[in-house]
């Protein structure tokens, strides 16, 4: 489905992506964790084609990616969200929908998603009027309205609180079980990666460090010693 | 064509604002003098200019100085097909390309005008949509200055400052009232269309707008030509109604007059466009009478050359300062009588 092969990403000297080579099957929910810093947004950042890869190449179902732009591969299905909001403010929460839903390939379960997520009843207000949460929400439905075959999602939980966190996970495995998109999930919340995921893909200064099911990595030396652990203190 | 719920509301709004702009040429046909009638005619051809400009710098959220220029262009192209070849024996004896050996009738000469426009501005927007922010805006206003180069100089195709003369009158201020109505339509479905909403996406966030696959220069471009084409409908109405164009009224001091306009209105919305258009127009008509030194209430007031530049120069800065949205801010018309509702 989705297949990177040595994506590498320098920025001056720092190297921020080095030689990731990763696939995620259509249907998969694959995590993606890694400290501060690790890279995960940047490898985001460089399968939806806001930022040009170094070296390497991307594909999906066989499809190079590589010299498509952002919006163009957006069009065939690569969505995703911003760990820092990126909503239109000054659009309702319709319009902010029908921006992807213009642009996509057409999709019967954007109605669905918007009472699933709880937007129904915010759909003429003002994208900017919304609260912190519903700003999630949104971005996550609006995504869902390009039809995606990619779904990533960087940092869905950041800011929620355990309640909020529960019930997006809920809502996410009602896109799984409506949809057969390969999704990428990154986030600091473990418990929250865990119950999710099918599989997880560790980063660490760019490079993958591990992968596999969510209980091989949490016994993973390597990852307890690069980010379990500091995640464990972290919640001390 | 099919209309979408944003679309739906905006024929309300632009409906109400079409009633308004009837309701003026109403009164000024049965009431006005000759004098009002010429001045509420400018008013109308500043409205379609300003409306014009917000088509770009309303969703875009770009600014574009070179409003004018297209505008004067569209009257020009029109002039020259349109006045008769005996005129134009007189008035453009040296002109090239045989400019002076033919005459087209009004309708072929307007849609020749708007064409050529459209093919400029096309060439022109291929260069624009590259830019950002203040590119676009120094860009614009170096095309403005070489459009006005060429009117300037090649005298023996534009005149220059002297009149070109002889332009039949075609329109009435009839037309332009039901072109003005038209073109209120026209923009606000614009705004609500799916190019314009992602024209809109685009200017709150350009990264956002691209990763749910906006095509951002491409929806600039199509926003560019269209606000150019209705700029040539301006350049058009103004010579097909006044008989004699020059090269001075497409400058500067018309750049500056409906950017005031659109500005103190609010650009973000159609509903902004017309208010602003209003109210300077009328505004300036009172400023003109202060100028020259009226008696108010018993007041012998002193004459004040130049009272209405610096009133458009107080309304931009203080619109700016205390309100940079203009008046109308992200509010159209109908969104006061239609609170909440779908
Ligand atoms: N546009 C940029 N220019 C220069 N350096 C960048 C840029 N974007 C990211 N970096 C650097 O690349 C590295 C990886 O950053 P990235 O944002 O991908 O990390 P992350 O894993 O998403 O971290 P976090 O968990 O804090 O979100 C960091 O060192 C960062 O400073
Ligand atoms: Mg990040």
């Amino acid at each position: 489905m989705l297949d990177l092969n040595g994506i590498t990403k320098t920025f001056g000297g720092i190297h921020a992506v080095e030689d990731v080579t990763m696939s995620v099957a259509s249907g998969e929910v694959r995590g993606l964790i890694g400290p501060n810093g690790a890279g995960k947004t940047t490898l985001v950042n460089l399968i939806s084609g806001l930022l040009a890869h170094s070296a390497g190449n991307l594909s999906l179902d066989g499809e190079p990616l590589d010299r498509l732009r952002a919006h163009q591969r957006a069009a065939l299905g690569v969505a995703r969200t911003f760990q820092n909001l990126r909503v239109f403010p000054s659009l309702s929460v319709a319009q902010n929908i029908d921006v992807a839903r213009y642009s996509g390939r057409g999709s019967a379960m954007v109605d669905a998603a918007i009472a699933e997520f709880g937007l129904s009843d915010k759909l003429n207000q003002s994208a900017g009027s919304l609260a912190y949460g519903q700003l999630r929400r949104l971005e996550i439905v609006r995504a869902l309205a390009l039809n995606p075959r990619v779904l990533m999602l960087d940092e869905p939980a950041a800011g929620m609180n355990e309640q909020e966190t529960d019930a997006l996970g809920r809502s996410l495995s009602w896109v799984r079980s409506h949809s057969d998109c390969a999704i990428l999930v990154i986030d600091h919340d473990l418990k929250f990666i865990m119950s999710l995921c099918d599989r997880i893909t560790v980063l660490n200064m760019g490079t993958v460090i591990a992968e596999g099911a969510p209980k091989d990595i949490t016994k993973n030396q390597e990852v307890i010693d690069a980010y379990l652990g500091e995640a464990d203190e972290r919640a001390a | 064509m099919i209309l979408n719920p944003s679309q739906k509301r905006g024929l309300v709004g632009a409906a109400i604002l079409a009633a308004v702009l009837i309701a003026i040429g109403l009164i000024v046909t049965y009431f006005g003098s000759r004098y009002q009638l010429r001045l509420v005619y400018s008013a109308f051809v500043n409205l379609l200019v300003v409306l014009a400009m917000q088509v770009f710098m309303g969703n875009a959220r770009l600014t574009n100085l070179s409003h004018s220029a297209f505008m004067g262009i569209g009257a020009y192209v029109a002039a020259i097909c349109v006045t008769p070849v005996t005129v134009k024996a007189i008035s453009l004896p040296d002109a090239p390309w045989g400019l002076n050996t033919f005459s087209l009738d009004p309708v072929s000469s307007a849609v020749l005008a708007i064409v050529i426009t459209a093919v400029l501005a096309l060439i022109i927007g291929l260069f624009v949509v590259r830019l950002t922010g203040s590119g676009v805006t120094i860009f614009s206003l170096a095309v403005l200055v070489i459009v006005h180069s060429v009117f300037l100089y090649r005298t023996d195709i534009f005149k220059g400052n002297q009149a070109f003369f002889g332009i039949p009158q075609v329109f009435s201020l009839t037309s332009i009232v039901v072109l003005s109505v038209i073109v209120v339509f026209l923009v606000r479905l614009f705004r609500e269309s799916r190019w314009g909403i992602q024209l809109r996406a685009c200017a709150d966030d350009e990264v956002g707008a691209a990763a749910m696959g906006v095509n951002i220069r491409r929806l600039r471009l199509i926003a560019w030509v269209l606000s150019a084409v209705l700029l040539a409908v301006a350049g058009i109405a103004y010579a097909f109604f006044l008989g004699t164009i020059s090269a001075r009224p497409f400058y500067f001091n018309h750049v500056f007059l409906t950017l005031a306009m659109l500005i103190l209105g609010g650009m973000r919305t159609v509903t902004g466009a017309v208010l602003g258009t209003l109210l300077i127009s009328f505004g300036l008509e009172c400023v003109r009478w202060l100028e020259t030194g009226p008696v108010l209430l018993g007041v012998d007031l002193p004459e004040v050359l130049g009272l209405s530049g610096i009133a458009l120069g107080v309304v931009i800065v203080l619109t700016m300062a205390l309100r940079p949205g203009g008046i109308m801010g992200d509010y159209e018309i109908e969104d006061f009588l239609l609170k909440g509702q779908e």
